[in-house]
């Protein structure tokens, strides 16, 4: 099994194992990245709590909530984790990309300066998280239309450079929030069903259920979310 | 998050240790004396804050009066033995805020768990308001406070998250926890242990703030309760006490 797999069954176990909510097939680590103010914690807040404030508190470090979500009848539960986007809280957060399964790399289509720093985040997901985490570039606050400096076009464009999926999104006025995260859960559960057939192939070389079937359910280690 | 607290007309504040050198009029001078470091509230005064001195008193008479308020319920016992104020309750007593120069973050219950800190207060760069100093304080209460209501927080409350937050910390205490989110910020971010009432003297407030605890890592000690209150007793203190702040002056 590669490290996608065993990720996945690593964290399964450990939730059935020990305290806590135990109802959950799959845990997946996520995380919010991009530059300060660009509506990170909104966004989150908009879609655990389904809430929104104008208010601006700037985050400290690192913090997260827990969401569960049910995919082909499996329960999935989403560890999401919101970062700091100043420099200074820099060292803590790219310690919490170690073992993220997918990313919401998010910037402000009334800030340009947070458009520019996309590659440079792209490039901090290559350098602390691992090969196979999916990402997918936020182009958050598109409720300010008279105040865009960055065009869809743009946002579309860089996201196929780097390989991202993409979408526009307001935590204030609820917009593709929870499409951004379903997507990243899909592309997840795609991944893990790849890297499960590549394992089993090359283990077995028998074939297997892929994670996007829908039944009949597969036993541990391997899924079906 | 966050509250702001009015400035008081008087000053109630009689007997901290923690707070003494802030027990001056808004206009005169710290009175620490010579054999004592300058506290950090005082290194706060120089440049390049444009106007250091405007919020420095405001936020002395800001920290006078929540403490003071905060020392009341450390030593009060109902008569009827109904009220008991948590942890938690005196814990959030000290927070305020001052747009634009200085503010306070508190924490989420996560973050308490995660980073060790109960909330953080910050020196604010104009215009950008990035944080140019930070003090994360951690509340240290009595033993049999804590006791009966560890970290303030009850097992009702002790949620999936939080138990989440626990199991990603678990390897490490809260104590290091702190120290360890200051030392991943630089030397700019102190931490500040503070004690809501010590062995034998139940009813004040003590605190210990540095920017070098993680040197007591190097030096193979373990940063627990104890290694932090021996810092009162001085014998510690020369190992760092280059950049030891014991406010105490």
């Amino acid at each position: 099994m590669d490290l996608y797999g065993k990720m996945a069954a690593t964290q399964d176990m450990k939730g059935k194992g020990e305290g806590g909510d135990q109802n959950f097939d799959y845990m997946f680590k996520l995380l919010i990245i991009g530059n300060s103010s660009v509506g990170k914690t909104s966004f989150l807040f908009r879609y655990a709590d389904d809430a929104f404030t104008s208010a601006f508190v700037s985050t400290v470090g690192i913090d997260f909530k827990v969401k569960t979500v049910y995919k082909n009848d499996k329960r999935i539960k989403l560890q999401i984790w919101d970062t700091a986007g100043q420099e200074r809280y820099r060292t803590i957060t790219t310690a919490y990309y170690r073992g993220a399964m997918g990313f919401i790399l998010m910037y402000d289509i009334t800030n340009e300066e947070s458009f520019g720093a996309v590659q440079d985040w792209s490039t901090q997901i290559k350098t602390y998280s691992w090969d196979n985490a999916q990402v997918v570039l936020a182009g958050n606050k598109c409720d300010m239309e008279e105040e865009r400096v960055v065009s869809v076009d743009s946002g579309r464009l860089l996201a196929e450079q780097l390989g991202f999926e993409f979408f526009e999104t307001s935590a204030k006025d609820n917009i593709n929030v929870k499409q951004t995260f379903e997507r990243l859960v899909d592309l997840i559960c795609d991944k893990m069903s790849e890297s499960l057939d590549t394992d089993s192939a090359v283990t077995t070389g028998a074939p297997t259920a892929k994670l996007t079937d829908s039944a009949p359910p597969l036993q541990q280690p391997g899924c079906n979310c | 998050m966050g509250q702001t607290i009015g400035k008081p007309t008087s000053n109630p504040f009689q007997n901290s240790t923690l707070f003494s050198s802030l027990k001056r009029s808004s206009s005169s001078q710290p009175t620490c004396d010579q054999n004592t470091r300058p506290s950090i509230f005082s290194t706060l005064k120089r440049p390049p804050v444009s106007k250091p001195s405007d919020f420095i008193p405001l936020f002395n008479d800001c920290i006078y009066a929540a403490s003071s308020r905060t020392q009341e319920y450390l030593l009060f016992k109902d008569p009827e033995d109904k009220f008991h104020p948590s942890p938690e309750v005196l814990t959030q007593s000290v927070n305020l805020n001052m747009t634009d120069t200085f503010n306070c973050t508190v924490m989420t219950p996560e973050q308490r768990i995660l980073l060790g800190a109960d909330w953080v207060w910050a020196v604010l760069e104009k215009p950008t308001k990035n944080p140019r100093i930070q003090i994360a304080v951690q509340v240290l209460h009595m033993q049999e406070r804590e006791d009966t209501e560890e970290n303030g927080i009850t097992p009702e409350a002790c949620s999936e998250s939080l138990q989440m937050a626990q199991k990603e910390s678990s390897n490490k205490s809260t104590y290091e926890r702190l120290v360890d989110f200051c030392t991943s910020i630089g030397k700019d971010c102190y931490a500040l242990f503070l004690f809501f009432g010590k062995k034998n003297d139940k009813g004040n407030i003590y605190g210990v703030l540095s920017n070098n605890f993680e040197a007591a890592i190097g030096k193979c000690n373990n940063i627990d309760r104890t290694f932090i209150e021996n810092f009162f007793k001085g014998s510690r203190v020369k190992h760092f006490m280059s950049l030891l702040f014991l406010l105490n002056c």
